[in-house]
């Protein structure tokens, strides 16, 4: 009886669907760093700079390159670091923030692939006002709300561009996504090209601003600082959970939630059922806007990074990487959380291949990469588990 | 030769959860027009995908004049000179008539058309059956029956002398039904077998020979139809005695709740408009029905009316008040219950549970929600309720999604939620489309239940019987304009559908 009771346990456990995900995200992420693996061997072998014993230490770090201390003699050391914990956090934090952009858009059924321009349209409006405001006048702490709102506010009104235009003109909002992104990352160069935040004091730094602790702006450490010592991490990942924490109770417990959610998953019916769905769908792209433009504000106002404000060329990859942040997390806004983080300890595993192997951190961008394709395909691993439990339970009924 | 031509023998079929056809046996004879009856979710489309090739069955066999024959695709089934009508014509809107007709069949030369000989053909079926088409024309400007006579052709064409007709005469008016029976009668003195699915009692008594019926799944058995009446027939179907007729007392019209005046509301698909200066008025405790053939504006009347749509002019009184320019909500609190059209597409969110459904309007009430945020539990006890006075099954009660419910079920669930708001003009456009007979007579009951307690209904149905049995008045709707007023005790069904077709029509005066 006793099995019997444990087995029909099991099948509950997976038969719920936020299980599915979780199971089909982790086979995602298994399947990602083998292929990691693999490409890390393929190129050692290739390689006559690198060695077996090479490879071993570039697989060892994609899965362990968070606990990684560096050379201990000639081989590498692991052990708790809490630099690296710390600047994985930091790291974390747009990452997660950008990963809601695109959840909370997903979840209304808008694909907000605009998540890069309304990042970069935050990102000058705080840098802009951390570094005008004066601080001998405001205290430092004013300006930075001020900063952050700005960011959030200019990110929002970026959102609400392409918002406008699906609500009015029924234009598609990936189109108008991609195109405003390329808008933001001329009009962003344009303006600080034309600006006085251009960094022209240090020496040989071309194309960057200041960082805003030249005002005295910095994202404050909330203690964070004083755990990881000697990391970049602030504040800023507290409060990104936070705003993480508000979103999930926003999109589930509220009535403004539900009619997002009707808008997204049937237009017509909350048009039918009275529901205002161009305001809705605007307000959705304001939200997903708002949120990348927050990633920026507290990216850029921790203190110590450098906008290379010379962007016209490139995205910022922080906005495109919310889209996977957002797929593993199945666009659940508390599961965006530990993809953030996820992502952002692939990420500090790239850079210790860097430092540390004769590898580049070129191979977590590819396991990032394999991880996006197989999240795309989470349909199907879910499918696969259910056909998997129906054979077993066939199998259990026959015997 | 053996007594049948085709034999469906022991046929299972499952689906993930569900056995759609239980151990059942289809003998078809040559030449009789055979009818499939059932409830929705009975088994019928199911049992013909399998004759047809679409699925294969799990257990059973299929024989062709006595031999056993594997049918693994569409192909197999049209060698074996096995054709369909379904119920969603399979036609191709910008090619001709001609050219849909041989599609897939097409005699070439060289590999270049000969449509010469196709066309000679199609045109001798055409005479010797008295289908009229214009071979010419492209689908989209010929009517629904023309259509329907190109899908037939095309059986015709392939030589197919096992026709499935599945519900052909949902989408035909009387006129165009009797034709199709005489047509169908026909096929039968030519020695071509019929089986023609449909739920319309009337309609296999006046034209089949034999009928089988499902339910559930399982056959309940096939029946001479000569042997049994209209309501043994119901009864096997729904598996309870149902009564066909719905009883109502007098209607007792009290004061105006709906007055429209003018209304007039553009075209999506072209520039003339829709709905042309219409004016009617529904008093409370009566049924005012819309009748007429689907496309003559009585989509675009009901949009105008609830606001789905802007009416270019004219205006509309609800309860007193002009709700001419008024959003949905507006008139929706003003007091207005809309059971709309197209369930899936306006009726739910299909990825919303059952509960979410039952408050899309009333989510926002004090009752459901307490500085914004939703109180679950009040949502949990008012979809309880509703469920079970309105009898709403499904798989997991309040929390099971919206998407995995029969058609009958979501309906109703509709029904529930539109009717417990308790307003006082119900607007129902087609509300049992696609029910079983079961499921009808229940909407039914609820309509009139309403009415007697003194709602003002408007009802836009397309069928018949439904407009006959339910109306205390009837409007019927021709071109976007309202042609006739008709009381249905002193009509019947050849003068409204004379209206219907525009071949009659009142002098336009003061109502």
């Amino acid at each position: 009886m006793y099995r019997l009771d444990k087995e029909t346990g099991k099948q509950k456990f997976f038969a719920g669907d936020g299980t599915k995900s979780v199971i089909s995200a982790l086979i995602s992420i298994f399947i990602g760093m083998l292929v990691g693996t693999l490409i890390v061997v393929f190129v050692g072998l290739n390689s006559d700079g690198i060695s077996a014993k090479g490879i071993l230490e570039g697989i060892k770090l994609i899965f362990l390159g968070l606990f990684s201390t560096g050379r201990d003699g000639g081989d590498l050391s692991f052990g708790f670091n809490v630099v690296n914990i710390g600047n994985m956090l930091f790291r974390a934090t747009p990452l997660i923030l950008t990963g809601l952009s695109v959840a909370v858009a997903f979840k209304t059924g808008l694909f907000n692939i605009g998540a890069p321009g309304q990042y970069l349209m935050g990102t000058a409006a705080s840098i802009c006002i951390a570094l005008s405001v004066p601080t001998s006048s405001v205290p430092a702490g004013i300006v930075w709300v001020l900063a952050f709102c700005g960011g959030i506010l200019a990110g929002a009104l970026w959102g609400a561009v392409p918002g406008a235009l699906k609500a009015f003109l029924n234009i598609n909002e990936v189109i108008t996504c991609i195109m405003t992104n390329w808008i933001a990352a001329n009009l962003v160069t344009w303006f600080f090209d034309k600006s006085n935040l251009k960094n022209m004091t240090e020496a040989g730094k071309v194309g960057y601003t200041y960082k805003t602790s030249v005002n005295g702006v910095q994202t404050p450490g909330l203690g964070l600082d004083k755990i990881f010592a000697g990391s970049q991490v602030n504040g800023g990942i507290i409060i990104a959970v936070i705003i993480a924490v508000i979103m999930y109770v926003m999109m589930s417990k509220t009535t403004f939630g539900y009619e997002l959610k009707a808008c997204g998953a049937n237009r017509h019916a909350a048009k039918y059922a009275g529901i205002n769905d161009k305001k809705n769908i605007i307000l959705s792209m304001v939200i997903a806007g708002g949120l990348s433009g927050s990633a920026a504000a507290l990216y850029w106002l921790s203190g110590h990074t450098e906008f290379y404000w010379s962007t016209y060329q490139a995205l910022p990859a922080v906005g495109f990487n919310g889209i996977p942040v957002a797929l593993l997390a199945a666009n659940n806004p508390i599961a965006v959380i530990f993809s953030g983080c996820f992502m952002s300890i692939l990420n500090i595993a790239g850079m210790q291949l860097k430092t540390l192997t004769a590898y580049n951190e070129y191979i977590t961008d590819i396991i990032i990469a394999t991880i996006v394709y197989l999240s795309a395909f989470s349909m199907m691993i879910k499918t696969i588990i259910n056909n998997v439990q129906k054979k077993k339970s066939e199998k259990g009924g026959e015997k | 030769m053996p007594e049948y031509v085709i034999e469906m023998n022991h046929i299972r079929k499952e689906f993930p959860g569900i056995v759609a056809n239980d151990d059942i046996t289809l003998k078809l004879r040559k030449g009789e027009i055979h009818a499939l009856l059932g409830e929705n979710g009975a088994g019928k489309s199911t049992l013909m995908s399998v004759l047809f090739g679409l699925y294969q069955p799990e257990k059973g066999t299929i024989k062709k004049d006595g031999q056993e024959v594997k049918i693994e695709n569409p192909n197999d089934a049209t060698e074996l000179g096995i054709g369909m009508v379904h119920q969603h014509f399979k036609l191709i809107d910008v090619f001709t008539v001609l050219d849909n007709i041989i599609l897939g069949a097409e005699t070439t030369k060289f590999g270049f058309l000969k449509k010469k000989e196709a066309r000679e053909k199609v045109a001798e079926l055409s005479e010797r059956y008295g289908l009229k088409v214009n071979l010419n024309a492209k689908v989209e400007d010929i009517t629904v029956g023309m259509q329907q006579r190109v899908e037939i052709l095309k059986m015709l064409y392939r030589d197919n002398d096992i026709l499935i007709f599945d519900e052909p005469t949902a989408v035909l008016t009387p006129q165009e039904i009797d034709e199709l029976m005489e047509i169908m009668r026909g096929f039968a003195r030519e020695g071509k077998s019929i089986l023609f699915i449909t739920h319309k009692l009337n309609e296999i008594m006046a034209v089949s020979d034999r009928v089988t019926v499902l339910h559930k799944g399982k056959c309940i058995g096939t029946v001479n139809t000569k042997d049994v009446t209209k309501s043994e027939l119901s009864t096997m179907m729904v598996g309870r005695p149902v009564q066909l007729e719905i009883t109502k007392g007098e209607s007792r019209p009290t004061d105006v709740v709906l007055s429209v005046r003018d209304l007039t509301v553009p075209s999506k698909v072209h520039k003339n408009d829709a709905v042309r200066s219409v004016s009617f008025d529904v008093r409370g405790g009566e049924i005012v029905c819309i009748a007429g053939i689907d496309g003559n504006g009585q989509t675009e009347l009901v949009q105008g009316l609830t606001g789905l749509e802007k009416m270019s002019r004219g205006s509309i009184t609800l309860c007193g008040s002009d709700i001419s320019g008024a959003s949905i909500r507006k008139r929706s609190v003003t007091g207005m219950s809309h059971i709309p059209e197209d369930r899936h597409k306006h009726g739910l969110v299909l990825d919303y549970t059952l509960e979410q459904n039952l408050v899309l309007q009333k989510y926002k009430d004090p009752q459901f929600q307490r500085g914004g945020f939703i109180r679950f539990d009040e949502v949990r006890k008012y979809a309880d309720k509703l469920i079970e006075e309105y009898d709403v099954r499904s798989g997991q009660g309040a929390v099971t999604t919206a998407r995995s419910m029969s058609g009958g079920n979501q309906q109703k669930a509709i029904i529930a939620r539109e009717l417990d708001r308790d307003a006082p003009l119900i607007i129902a456009v087609q509300p049992t489309r696609g029910l079983d007979v079961g499921a009808i007579e229940h909407i039914h009951r609820q309509l009139v239940h309403e009415r007697d307690r003194g709602k003002a209904v408007l009802l836009v149905s397309l069928e018949l019987d439904e407009v006959m049995s339910l109306a205390d008045r009837i409007l019927v709707m021709y071109e976007g304009e309202i042609v006739g007023e008709l009381d249905p005790k002193k009509t019947d069904a050849q003068e409204l559908g004379l209206y219907m077709s525009g071949a009659k029509r009142e002098e336009k005066g003061e109502q």
